[in-house]
């Protein structure tokens, strides 16, 4: 009986390990973010997604956070400083805290949801260049994600598991609204991984019911195939154009 | 036919010598390479006497084609340690600490 428990907690722990053994809380990844103009690829941005571990009082979490910064060549013509942050449960990677500053050639925006205990109830606060703060409470599904989060989830899923065409569903908070997202496994290809090498990759396409992204398999991710799944290139086609995120280094993982 | 490619040569020399100065790293390639296009049929187009304006055009299109290949070889794109950004992200982290404590 006793041993029974025994087994059973480290089957528990186990399980736990596995969710959260593939985010490291020391994790950096550096990107080379393109824009395609007239047919060629434009470096403009580095993207920046970290991991750290923060603690309260009470509890500790895991801080995701993304930063976009354009090169210093394009920010007397159009300078990009976003950072998107979440704070998540470091075993379930369930959002407590999400926030959004973005400056993108002068507009200005910023956004933080409070997520209640229960998962439940979001209280947000924005404020938009030159407008008043403005604060609101909104209800959301328990298993509701933010844009953040949400990747990190993904990279929790057994890829092993998954067949081609099979899709996965989500829900993703994003500017106070709930979007129900899908993400389809397509296929496996060994694409460059920055520093890591060539790395056979799992590719995932991602659709959600916004106007933000269009086309259909056009908004791609490729995860590396091991057990780091390490998003190694984005493919995004927005209603101005399209562009990729491509990994130029990574460490900590 | 001459006096057409001539002045698309020139009109596409200007674009270039504007993308070269600009930051816009591979795309100074599209009016570059018209230029080129344009001012070598020019060249071809013109008999011996009329050949020094193309020829000009042309020096200046291969000059700008070095410039613009030398700046995304020799200039690696780089993020400016931007403090005012750096201190923002400092006390939006302190103020997430607060919030946080408060869940």
């Amino acid at each position: 009986m006793f041993m029974k428990k025994i087994f059973l907690i480290l089957l528990v722990l186990q399980i736990n390990l596995v969710a959260f053994s593939q985010i490291k809380p020391s994790e950096k990844l550096v990107y080379a973010a393109s824009y395609n103009m007239s047919g060629l690829m434009t470096q403009l941005a580095q993207v920046t997604m970290q991991t750290e571990t923060v603690k309260t009082t009470k509890k500790s979490f895991l801080h995701l956070s993304w930063e976009a910064a354009t090169f210093s060549k394009w920010d007397s013509f159009f300078k990009i400083r976003d950072l998107y942050e979440s704070y998540v449960d470091p075993a379930s990677l369930r959002p407590s805290l999400y926030k959004r500053s973005i400056y993108e050639g002068g507009y200005t925006k910023t956004e933080k949801y409070i997520f209640s205990a229960d998962g439940k109830t979001v209280s947000s606060t924005m404020r938009k260049k030159n407008r008043p703060e403005v604060k609101k409470s909104f209800s959301i599904g328990s298993s509701t994600l933010d844009i953040i989060s949400l990747i990190y989830k993904i990279r929790t899923l057994d890829f092993t598991k998954i067949k081609p065409g099979q899709i996965i569903s989500y829900v993703l908070v994003f500017d106070e609204k709930e979007y129900p997202v899908s993400i389809k496994f397509m296929r496996n290809e060994t694409v460059s991984a920055g520093n890591l090498g060539k790395k056979e990759c799992s590719v995932f396409s991602i659709a959600a019911k916004t106007d933000r992204l269009k086309g259909k398999d056009k908004n791609l991710i490729w995860f590396t195939s091991d057990s780091k799944k390490v998003p190694v290139l984005v493919r995004f086609s927005i209603p101005v154009g399209t562009g990729q995120l491509a990994l130029s280094n990574a460490s900590g993982i | 036919m001459r006096l057409f490619l001539i002045i698309s040569s020139i009109v596409f020399a200007v674009l270039s010598l504007i993308f070269t100065i600009l930051p816009l790293g591979t795309i100074a390639f599209l009016p570059v390479v018209l230029t080129l296009i344009f001012s070598l049929l020019a060249f071809l187009k013109s008999n011996d006497k009329q050949k020094i304006l193309p020829r000009i055009i042309l020096i200046i299109s291969v000059l700008n084609l070095l410039v613009v290949v030398g700046k995304i070889v020799l200039i690696k794109d780089k993020v400016v340690n931007d403090k005012q950004f750096e201190l923002k992200k400092e006390e939006s982290k302190k103020e997430d600490i607060k919030d946080l404590e408060g869940l």
